[in-house]
């Protein structure tokens, strides 16, 4: 079977000594920053973008990715042990499994998220193994505006449905979109809003906003709003499961990976949505809805971490296949392919088959890793929450130096962080989402260049986009979107 | 919420975003037009993104004049900003990125690191947490981490992964 040789092709490269190495590394990174406040996977890889220069492509796609899910792992201990989600995509392990550490079995609570993130995780991978070829055989034949139609999707979610206002999202996207077009066209080679700078020719770096909107606003913002905020730590008991605790945790665990899958698949934006789903459904289900909110319940803490890992493996197929990221990290891994010439697409799986199959074995060997990292070794990432606050940030401050200037070896580019570090403070306390900064900043020269395509192909004429029915059905997708959950909105409230 | 109060800030956000887009409408003048088949140019996007700016802009400063943003959550941590420590926070950034060419990366984020340690420490301090800020040991302390954090920092990225950074000798150790 050919799926399974390429498979199996697979498991050599990511299993040579090095490439296990770097999933090791990227394991153990992203639990680290998933555990550490004011640090996530999105801002970790984007600081580290730097080593695309020298690593070779599938190790350091194999680390990013290590990174990657590595964060969510570590992240539900954060949100367990200190009620501060360490992640966005464990808001709800925070409400639940706080309750749940409160009342003395935050063990109880590590392990069914740590059991329930490989379980989601490795089944997720499986979808990803059978699911991504068939979707790239299928994407080969979408053309540009088929395309430029996706990546408007995309937009669309990230900016206008989620989050709570769409002006703000629309504020933010399109400053994405500004910011990615310094530098030159695509197209005609055009400089544009350059300024007459040199170094601005080749654009923005992806890591300098990144880093400037999660690392260093942060750092700013608990300067500057944040003093003398104390977190009381919950205490730490035997990382163990009676056995009713697996009884329960077992339908959650996979109801939240079915639950979480296909979220991360469509372009909306992360994995808020699915945990809280998974959550809502888990206290549905549950006989005993006393313990939801009071003692905390196990299956809130299963089910939500479950789906998160589903959802953020599943931001794969999506991204590999069709080039277009679901989420800030996932947008970062599309600029560290770029960076090495790699468009990915639906011809990834032919030309850079060896990359992708590796990336596709080295998930399998990381979930396992992360299970012995997370569990048994649970108590050493715990002492990373005893690292004073001003210690943490200012250290994150040397990581973003050396992310940013590694990049391109500009002092210009540090001052140029520390602004965009004051306009990450300024949107964080007006309510702004970064997501669309992000996506449209890295997608918005990608969808302009489809959309000119797509003209060239209609010969100028823009009811190209109407005259395919691919495009058409996401055009009435885009619109759907925009429209639905407004229409339910006006009849739930009069 | 009183009318000068977070409305202002917000007011001012509108007007920023407005005078962004206004700038890049300038820019986009500047912009050649010529769209060979594609019946659009280069100019075409950055003509859409000024233009959406603008209106965004001028939106917001609406909602911010009628009442507040809607649909908004409440900022975490206090309501005044503590820029005193800001002040300080800042400087470090900024002396980095004026000095890391001339006294090389990991003096300069040594030198980031103590500024950024004293501004987080004394917000604190502020915030109602006991910490001693600013004696000559506890600044001799912050040194030292900084330098912990930052020179293998450097040594792995310089000696393992050969990525060029700034030092103050050419030797590749400091």
């Amino acid at each position: 079977m050919d799926l399974w040789n390429q498979l199996m092709l697979g498991f050599a490269t990511a299993a040579t000594p090095v490439n296990l190495l770097w999933c090791l590394v990227g394991c153990a990174v992203g639990t680290a920053v998933g555990v550490l406040p004011g640090i996530g996977p999105a801002t970790a890889v984007a600081m580290l973008l730097p080593i695309t220069t020298q690593v070779d492509a599938t190790a350091s796609m194999i680390f990013f990715a290590g990174i990657y899910y590595g964060a969510m792992y570590g992240g539900s201990t954060t949100s367990i042990l200190l009620n501060t989600p360490g992640e966005t995509g464990s808001m709800v392990t925070a409400m639940e499994g706080n309750k749940m550490a409160k009342s003395g079995r935050a063990g109880a609570a590590l392990a069914t998220a740590a059991i329930g993130s490989f379980v989601a995780g490795t089944i997720a991978t499986v979808l990803v193994t059978l699911f991504a070829p068939l979707l790239a055989k299928y994407a080969v034949r979408l053309g540009p505006p088929e395309y430029f139609c996706l990546m408007l999707l995309a937009f669309t979610t990230v900016s206008a449905v989620l989050g709570r206002s769409t002006l703000r999202g629309m504020v933010a996207l399109f400053t994405g979109l500004a910011i990615g077009l310094i530098g030159m066209d695509q197209i005609s080679g055009q400089a544009r809003y350059t300024g007459g700078v040199p170094e601005l020719l080749d654009g923005i770096e992806i890591v300098l906003v990144a880093v400037g909107l999660f690392a260093v606003s942060e750092a700013l913002y608990a300067v500057l709003f944040e003093g003398g905020t104390t977190e009381t730590q919950n205490k730490l008991s035997s990382v163990h499961m009676s056995r009713s605790d697996w009884r329960r945790s077992w339908p959650a665990w996979l109801r939240g990976t079915f639950i979480g899958f296909p979220f991360g698949t469509i372009p909306a934006g992360g994995s808020e949505i699915p945990t809280f789903l998974s959550y809502a459904t888990e206290k549905k289900l549950a006989k005993d809805k006393s313990e939801f909110g009071t003692k905390g319940a196990i299956e809130g803490v299963a089910g939500p971490e479950a789906a998160n890992n589903a959802a953020i493996t599943a931001t794969l197929i999506p991204l590999l296949t069709l080039g277009i990221p679901t989420s800030n990290t996932a947008a970062i891994l599309l600029g560290a392919f770029q960076n090495y010439g790699i468009q990915p697409g639906p011809q990834l799986f032919q030309t850079s088959a060896a990359l992708v199959w590796a990336l596709i074995a080295s998930l399998y060997i990381g979930n396992v890793m992360l299970l012995i990292l997370n569990l048994p070794m649970v108590g050493l990432w715990v002492k990373l929450l005893k690292i004073p606050k001003p210690h943490l940030y200012a250290g994150i401050l040397i990581f973003a130096t050396v992310g940013v200037y590694g990049m391109r070896q500009s002092a210009f580019d540090l001052v140029l962080l520390y602004v965009i570090g004051l306009m990450g403070v300024v949107m964080r306390r007006y309510d702004f989402p970064t997501a669309p900064v992000v996506v449209g900043m890295i997608l918005g020269p990608l969808a302009e260049a489809q959309m000119r395509n797509a003209l060239s192909i209609g010969e100028g004429k823009w009811t190209v986009f109407l005259e395919r029915p691919m495009s058409v059905t996401l055009l009435i997708i885009i619109v759907a979107v925009l429209v639905v959950p407004r229409l339910l909105k006006r009849r739930s409230t009069g | 919420m009183n009318r000068f109060g977070p409305s202002l800030g917000q007011g001012l956000v509108g007007i920023g975003v407005f005078v962004v887009g206004a700038v890049m409408a300038a820019g986009a003048f500047m912009i050649p037009s010529e769209a060979g088949y594609a019946g659009v140019g280069p100019n075409f996007l950055p003509w859409l993104v000024s233009v959406m700016l603008m209106i965004c802009g001028a939106w917001v400063l609406w909602e911010a004049r009628t009442g507040g943003y809607r649909n908004i959550e409440q900022p975490s941590g206090s309501e005044r900003g503590y820029w005193h420590g800001f002040a300080w926070v800042s400087a470090g950034l900024l002396a980095n990125a004026a000095l890391i060419t001339t006294i090389g990366f990991i003096l300069s984020c040594a030198l980031c690191f103590v500024l950024a340690v004293r501004g987080l420490r004394s917000a604190d301090a502020q915030g109602g947490q006991a910490t001693s800020t600013g004696t000559v040991g506890q600044i001799v302390k912050d040194l030292c981490i900084g330098f912990a954090i930052a020179a293998p920092v450097y040594w792995m990225f310089t000696k393992l992964l050969a990525i060029n950074l700034p030092g103050l000798t050419s030797s590749g150790w400091i």
